[in-house]
Parts: C-alpha cells; structure tokens; sequence
C-alpha cells in the first residue's frame, strides 16, 4: 500500500488549485511533522515558523511529488528535515565562522539526547534502538552521522536501524491484530 | 539480482527514505523498486512503518501556525493567477491599439487632405488652362486687331439701325477681316446681319454678322471699294437685300 486513496484525493484537489486540501493534509500529517522538526531544533517558535515553512513548501512543490515513488508522508518529511537542517545551518553560521559543521554542533548540544521526548511503541524498544531511531529520523543525523555519534560501526548501526524497525513493526502488527478483533467485535 | 542484493545489504532502502542517497544512487534504488515487487513491497512495509512511526511520535502544533499558513497561502492564492503579466500585455496592448488608432486617423486625415488638395489642384489646373487659352485667344484677337498693317473702319447705322455702330478691322497685307458687331441693335431670331464687299458695283457676300460675338472674321474680298452691312433672313442670303441696308464705309 502506497499512498492511500484519500491522500491521493487531496493531494489532486492540491493540486487544481483547491487549498482546502493543504488544511487537510495539514490536520492529518501536521503532528508527525513537527514531531520530527520540533525533536531536531529544540526551540518551540523555531519549530513552528519551521512547520508552516514546510507547509508553505509542500503547497508549492505539490506539483514535484511523484504518488508512484512513495508515500506522501515520507515525501513531506525529507522537507521537513531539510528544511530544519538548511535553518540550523544558517543559524550555526551566523553565531560561528570556524569551519565545524553544523552536526558537529548539534551533537554538542545534545551530550545527553533526552530519548524520553519519543514516545509510544518507541520506549519498548531496547535504549540502543531507541537512539538509533532517534538520531536517524528525529535528530537529523545521516547515517554515517550517526553510527559515529553512537560508536558503533556504520554497518551495525544500520542494522539497529532495521532491527529497531522490525520489532516495531511486529508491536504495531500485534496492534492492528487488536484493533481488527475489536472492530470485528463491533460490527 | 546484483543491485537488490546491495540494497538490502547495505540498507540502502532505509537511506532512500530519509533522503540520504546521492542522486545516482537514489536513482538506482528507484528503479530496482519499479523492477522487482518483493524489494517495493518491503519498501512500502517500511514506509508505513516510518509513517506509523511518524504519527505515534506527534507533537500537536498549536493552532496559531495553521492560522499563519492560512494567511500566507489565501493571499498567494490571488496572486496565482497572476495579474501582473496580464496587466501589462493588456497595458501594451492598450498602448498599441490606441496609437495604431491614431496612426490610422492621421493617415485617413492625410489622405483626405491630399484628396482635397488633388481636386483643388485639378480645379485650378482647368482655371489656369481656360485662362491661358483666354488669353491666347484675346491676344491673338489683339494682335489681330492692333497691328500697324490693321486699318480700323467704323461703320454707323443709319435710321434703320440708330445709333448701331460695327467695328471693321482690315488687314490689306494678310488678308483678313475682323468685325465687331456688338454697338449693332439686336434682331430678332429669324434676322441677321450680313456684310457685303462693293466690288465694280457687284456686292460679294463675306459672311453673316451674328450680333452675340465680340470679333468675328469674314471673309477677305480683294479690290473691294465699300464694306456694307444689309439685314437679311436668318442663315444670310446669296444676294443683298439693298433696302435693308444699315450702313456702309468706303474703302
């Protein structure tokens, strides 16, 4: 399953012009969305001018996102995290002019990530997963960014990556199961 | 399958999905999806995974920031269909269309004018040419008439013709007879003048004398000894009508 058939609606009305949609996609994929830039900046108002940044983005660039290549989460979240690394890096710009890169900063700034901000399936995880999650798709660290903040090498990292997605899949799997026996019983 | 296998090995469909790839290998990894169902479908397990993930790990925005997105694409929204383009080919096109409007009134008053100056210029073409063959006419007449060789003769009516007076111009070197009948009384339409050459007491026609020309030339009789001018039916007759006689003048 791809992106589903409603996202698909929306997105056609998006695009012939009919903004109603964008308020829509907003209040489904809103919250994830600033869930991953709000973990990566730290800074509340920082955060939301960076949300309706992302936004504005995605109403412009509708027309780039291609429903075969994937999902449309996944098409607004790689805008939603270039868009805060491209602030952060400005940001790391203006305050410093020695040559260090802006995730060398962020790795500064974050000696001990608070992993108590994720929430839900994430926290069963085992720590280790959880921070490779973390750093990957809330921190904004790349993968080899990543497998060095950790200390591990990059192939084991990946494999925490994978390792973590998979049980999470099989805790959601177990949920769906749940929810399905459930709206069984109601019908 | 080479490429599947490194995709999986080297967890280059969790790299696709953050956008981490180089184009080429994004590339790559896009066209193994397209290729092979099994390596699309782990793909879109793991999207639905991340999403799935995305949406546990929410954080409610608040409301303020969809009022701002709100504000700042309705206004954008107008401005899509882009007036200013359109305003100002509609400008040019104004500007176009009047001064072509312009340009073509100038050009009809021009050439209107040029009209009215082609028939006035035709007009006076006519006036110049009826005055100069006027003119050729009355000084030829001039000439005609005040010319040294000329001999000027003024023939008075008698009672039949008071106070009628015609004027003969003869000249003896070329040949010609001009007369001026105008101080002659008006007859009526079934009457004219006709002037007569005495030659050895015979009279010899020269012509008839219609009253309603300023000059008119008769014909020259050698060795005439009077001009005399007799009344006759209208057309002129072969031979003088002596008791109608208005006037005469020796030569």
């Amino acid at each position: 399953m791809r992106t589903t058939t409603n996202d698909t609606e929306l997105i056609n009305r998006l695009l012939s012009g009919d903004n109603t949609a964008l308020y829509q996609l907003y209040d489904k994929y809103s919250g994830a969305l600033f869930g991953v830039i709000l973990r990566m900046c730290r800074d509340q108002n920082k955060a939301e001018d960076l949300l309706q940044e992302t936004f504005i983005k995605i109403w412009k660039s509708i027309d780039g996102y291609d429903a075969s290549k994937g999902r449309f989460y996944t098409w607004a979240y790689r805008i939603a995290r270039n868009t805060t690394l491209n602030a952060l890096r400005t940001k790391e710009k203006l305050i410093q002019t020695d040559d260090l890169s802006v995730y060398t900063n962020i790795k500064d700034d974050e000696e001990a990530p608070d992993y108590s901000e994720l929430k839900g399936s994430i926290k069963s995880l085992e720590p280790h997963h959880q921070q490779a999650i973390a750093l990957v798709y809330y921190s904004g660290y790349t993968h080899r960014e990543a497998h060095e903040k950790m200390g591990v090498p990059l192939g084991t990292f990946k494999s925490y990556v994978r390792q973590a997605l998979k049980q999470l899949r099989e805790t959601y799997g177990t949920k769906l199961v749940y929810i399905w026996a459930v709206l069984e019983l109601m019908a | 399958m080479m490429e599947k296998k490194k995709i999986l090995e080297e967890g280059l469909l969790e790299l696709y999905l953050t956008g981490e790839l180089s184009e080429e290998q994004a590339s790559m990894v896009e066209e193994a999806l397209d290729q092979d169902t099994a390596l699309r479908e782990q793909f879109d397990a793991l999207e639905a995974d991340f999403e799935r993930m995305g949406m546990e790990q929410a954080i409610a925005p608040p409301p303020a920031v969809k009022a701002r997105i709100k504000d700042s694409v309705q206004p954008n929204l107008i401005r899509k269909t882009n007036w200013t383009p359109l305003s100002i080919a509609a400008g040019f096109a104004l500007i176009f269309g009047l001064s072509s409007f312009w340009l073509y009134e100038k050009w009809q008053n021009a050439e209107s004018n040029l009209e009215t100056l082609q028939t006035q210029t035709d007009r006076l073409q006519r006036q110049v040419n009826n005055l100069e063959s006027e003119f050729r006419l009355t000084s030829n007449r001039l000439e005609s008439i005040n010319n040294p060789d000329v001999i000027p003769l003024v023939l008075y009516g008698n009672q039949k013709a008071p106070n009628g007076k015609a004027v003969a111009y003869v000249n003896h070197k070329n040949h010609l007879v001009l007369v001026n009948p105008k101080g002659l009384p008006v007859l009526p339409s079934d009457k004219t003048y006709q002037m007569w050459s005495d030659v050895d007491g015979e009279m010899i026609s020269m012509g008839t004398l219609p009253t309603d020309t300023e000059l008119v030339s008769l014909k020259y009789i050698e060795n005439a000894e009077s001009l005399n001018i007799t009344i006759e039916p209208a057309g002129g007759s072969d031979h003088p009508n002596v008791e109608q006689l208005v006037s005469f003048v020796t030569l």
